[in-house]
């Protein structure tokens, strides 16, 4: 049973989850103004139709306003926090060209995100165990080199405490 | 730390005004696009903001850019009118600065009625060489 629409596939985590444009954080809103007709909108619809969830998804905070048919050109404008407009002509360009343009111009760099990554990374440390929202793993039976979980392989004897019990008496 | 601006998480926004009855206010519909969880498809959804608008320039219709006040002016109203993006019914096209409605402009874009003579000259003869350079390919 296949996926209902046009391109379904936009519809998909993995497909949103791919949009590489991720904007500095003084970017509040993007306006983006096409015509539904026309060939010098044509890379902007592709843009609207394609790009923008990805851009969307990536940046949950961002207001992203589209305006249809209200100039006979096309563009894009992005208000920052400092005040500043930004307006980016996109009139004849090709969508991959438009997501081209504002990653150069408005994106994070890939240090930067590098950058936070690690940061990110830092804070938790890999070695540590316990509930899964801020560890890797939830017991010390899923790190390697140690004693297995009982429970899928029981322990030897001499580690039971019903054994030991036993010997102690003896 | 700069001047903590905004008591409110939206600092700047981007809105319709749909009405100006209240004296100095201006009520603003901001839509927003939001993921549906299970259709994983992004919809509009709308909330209403009121802004100060101490000179009440908005008219019902206007795209208006909105800033977040410092503090709250009242119970209600935590932003003020920054601008006015587009004016209901005098569209101005920012790429060209010229009015427009809809998808073509209200005035005519060509100036060809205020060249002088050195300039038709200039481009007739510009003309000439594209003509030839087409002929030569």
């Amino acid at each position: 049973m296949p996926m209902k629409g046009r391109f379904p596939i936009r519809r998909t985590l993995q497909y949103l989850s791919q949009g590489d444009v991720i904007f500095k954080s003084s970017v509040k809103v993007m306006t983006v103004n096409y015509n539904t007709a026309g060939e010098p909108s044509e890379g902007a619809r592709k843009f609207v139709f394609f790009n923008v969830p990805q851009i969307q998804y990536k940046n949950p905070w961002v207001q992203i306003m589209l305006f249809k048919n209200m100039t006979p050109s096309p563009f894009l404008r992005f208000y920052l926090d400092t005040g500043e407009q930004v307006l980016v002509d996109v009139e004849d360009k090709n969508n991959k060209e438009i997501t081209e343009h504002i990653k150069k111009i408005l994106g994070k760099s890939k240090e930067t995100l590098e950058k936070e990554e690690r940061e990110k990374k830092k804070l938790s440390h890999p070695a540590t165990f316990g509930p899964k929202k801020y560890h890797l793993r939830e017991c010390m039976c899923e790190i390697e080199g140690q004693v297995p979980c009982p429970a899928v392989v029981p322990l030897p004897k001499e580690m039971r405490g019903k054994y030991k019990t036993m010997k102690k008496e003896a | 730390m700069s001047v903590p601006r905004g008591a409110v998480h939206a600092k700047w926004i981007v809105g319709k005004v749909i009405g100006t009855k209240m004296q100095k206010t201006a009520k603003v519909r901001v839509s927003r696009l939001v993921l549906d969880p299970y259709l994983l498809k992004f919809f509009n959804k709308r909330k209403t903001y009121f802004a100060h608008d101490p000179l009440q320039q908005c008219v019902v219709g206007d795209i208006v850019l909105l800033k977040a006040l410092p503090e709250r002016r009242s119970k209600h109203v935590k932003h003020e009118l920054a601008e006015i993006v587009f004016k209901v019914g005098n569209v101005i096209d920012p790429i060209t600065g010229k009015p427009c409605a809809g998808t073509r402009f209200l005035e005519n874009l060509s100036d060809s009625e205020n060249l002088t003579e050195a300039d038709t000259t200039y481009l007739s003869e510009k003309l000439q060489e594209l003509k030839v350079c087409s002929t030569e390919k």
